[in-house]
Formats: structure tokens, C-alpha cells, sequence
């Protein structure tokens, strides 16, 4: 991947090794200006990208690592717990003091819902 | 679809977050294979199906109502990558974005592309679809891809060829577009 000025089909080689080994980032990073561009305007490319994606999944989804879903399903759970305390914390129908206030001063529906939109 | 992840999908239609919370064990145990195992396609790296995937279940505890009419886990996988792992997986990479030369919609289809017929084509009937190909093609290039899919680098598949690095990528590119065409029937279907 450390080749400049690449053409389309090393491109899309580079991307279809990339996303096996599971770097993409890397393969993303490794793109210069004319490259991003090359690989905009080739309709080659893009065809080619839905069967890379296939290989990928047919050759290794199934010779992937299986975790534990136990350990994934306490994972999750926590991340659920934490966006629960959030949303108590915050509740959505409650409004700051001060935005009353503000509404009386300047008067109007319209204006106020605007400032509401903008918080 | 079978019994187990009916019901688990009927308990995370219950209105109260709690309930929704312990809904989300026996849904994540008939999925979590499922999923994966699809999302695999698009990162190719276990420990980011991981992360992206937490980050999926959340968003389906918190808003469960695109899988309410889901009746085949075709249907289900359809919904979820659609509606809740693309916005995830986007996310993944708007983050890289900054560095990339790559436009947000270069990346958006790369990353998180709309779902071809052939992406939703089951693992196993998938694995026919592409041996009946892989039959079709030429010698050379059916063992090309077939050491691709093996995990060798594409020195190594030169060696193994008795060509170059650069002849390789060539006849991979060229195998992959000819292998597109064989199987773009099945994006007709649609």
C-alpha cells in the first residue's frame, strides 16, 4: 500500500487486501489527492467493491474469531445503563429557567421556538 | 423466522425502557451471530464488529420501532443494517475523514454502501452462487482468487502463479469484474 500514484485496479486490489486484514483506516489513509479522485470517477471500482466484500464474507466472516457473547451481552447492558442515567439526568421535556424568562421578555412564539431550535 | 428470536423481538417492543433492557439478552443471543458475521464483510476486523455492534444494540434498545413488522431474518438483517449499523459504520470513519482525500460520499459508499441483492443473499447460498462461478473461470484466474481467499498475500499468489506482483493485481482486478458480470443476474432481480 506504500505505492504513490496508484492506478485503478492496484487500487482496488489494496482495498480488497485492507478490508481481509481488517485495516481499512490504513488503506483510507494511504490515499493521495489523485487517487481519492481516480477512485471517484471509476465505475470499475465501484462494481468491483460489492464482490470484494462478498470474497470477504464468504472466505473469512466464517473463520472469524467468535467472542463471548456473554462478556458482549454485559457490554451491551452497561452502554444501555449509561444511556439510560443520561436521559434521566437530562430529561427532554424539561427547559431551563432562564429560557422562560427570556420568552416573556421578547415576546412572540415564533422567536422563542427559533431559540429553542438553536439550543 | 424461529420461535426464539420472535419473542425476543416482541419483548423489545414493550414501551418501558426496563423491560426493553432485559428484552435485549435473548434478542442479542439469536442475533449476535447473525450480525456479526454480516457486519465482518464490511470492517474485516473482529474487535471493530465488536465496538460497532454495542453501539447498534444501543440504538436498537433505544428505538426499536423500525423492526416492528419484521417477519424473516432476512428482512430483520435488511432493517438493521439499514437503519441502525450504515449510521454506525459511517460514524467509524467520519472521524478518520479530516486526513482523507476521499469526498464524504466517496467514503459514505465505500464504507456504509446501499445494499446490493447479492449482499443479502444468504451466507450459505452465497458460498454455492460463488464455487458455481469460481467454476466458470479460467484456471489461473479461479486460483488466484481462490488463494486470495486463503489469505495470501499477492506476493505469495505471484510466486505461486510464477509472475509479478503487478500481473497479479491485474488478473485479480480483471477476476473480480469478470466475476461481477457472472453474477449480476442476481442485482437484476431487484
Amino acid at each position: 500500500m506504500s505505492d504513490t500514484n496508484r492506478e485503478i485496479h492496484e487500487l482496488l486490489v489494496d482495498y480488497a487486501d485492507a478490508l481481509r486484514d481488517g485495516c481499512i483506516p490504513a488503506f483510507l489513509k494511504s490515499l493521495t489527492r489523485e487517487e481519492a479522485e481516480r477512485i471517484a470517477s471509476s465505475w470499475e471500482f465501484w462494481d468491483a467493491t460489492e464482490i470484494s466484500r462478498i470474497l470477504n464474507g464468504v472466505g473469512f466472516a466464517g473463520k472469524a474469531v467468535a467472542p463471548n457473547v456473554s462478556l458482549f451481552i454485559s457490554r451491551v447492558d452497561a452502554e444501555i445503563a449509561s444511556r439510560l442515567k443520561k436521559s434521566k439526568a437530562s430529561p427532554p421535556g424539561k427547559r431551563p429557567r432562564r429560557f422562560a424568562s427570556q420568552k416573556r421578555s421578547s415576546g412572540g412564539t415564533k422567536n422563542a421556538a427559533k431559540r429553542e431550535n438553536r439550543t | 423466522m424461529n420461535k426464539r428470536l420472535r419473542n425476543a423481538l416482541k419483548g423489545l417492543m414493550a414501551t418501558d425502557a426496563e423491560r426493553r433492557r432485559r428484552a435485549m439478552e435473548p434478542f442479542v443471543r439469536a442475533t449476535f451471530g447473525m450480525f456479526i458475521k454480516y457486519l465482518y464483510r464490511y470492517l474485516g476486523n473482529e474487535v471493530e464488529c465488536e465496538d460497532v455492534l454495542e453501539d447498534v444494540y444501543a440504538d436498537i434498545w433505544e428505538k426499536p420501532e423500525r423492526l416492528r413488522n419484521i417477519t424473516s431474518e432476512k428482512q430483520l438483517l435488511k432493517t438493521v443494517y439499514l437503519y441502525y449499523m450504515r449510521n454506525r459504520l459511517r460514524e467509524v470513519y467520519r472521524r478518520i475523514n479530516r486526513n482523507l482525500y476521499l469526498s464524504q460520499n466517496s467514503l459514505k459508499d465505500l464504507i456504509a454502501p446501499e445494499i446490493g441483492t447479492l449482499e443479502m443473499v444468504s451466507r450459505s447460498e452465497l458460498q454455492d452462487i460463488l464455487s458455481q462461478a469460481l467454476g466458470k473461470l479460467k484456471a489461473r484466474e479461479r486460483r488466484a482468487i481462490e488463494l486470495w481467499m486463503e489469505g495470501a498475500s499477492n506476493r505469495a499468489i505471484a510466486n505461486e502463479l510464477k509472475t509479478t506482483v503487478g500481473a497479479v493485481k491485474m488478473l485479480e482486478f480483471r477476476t473480480i469484474l469478470k466475476l461481477r458480470k457472472m453474477l449480476s443476474y442476481y442485482n437484476r432481480e431487484d
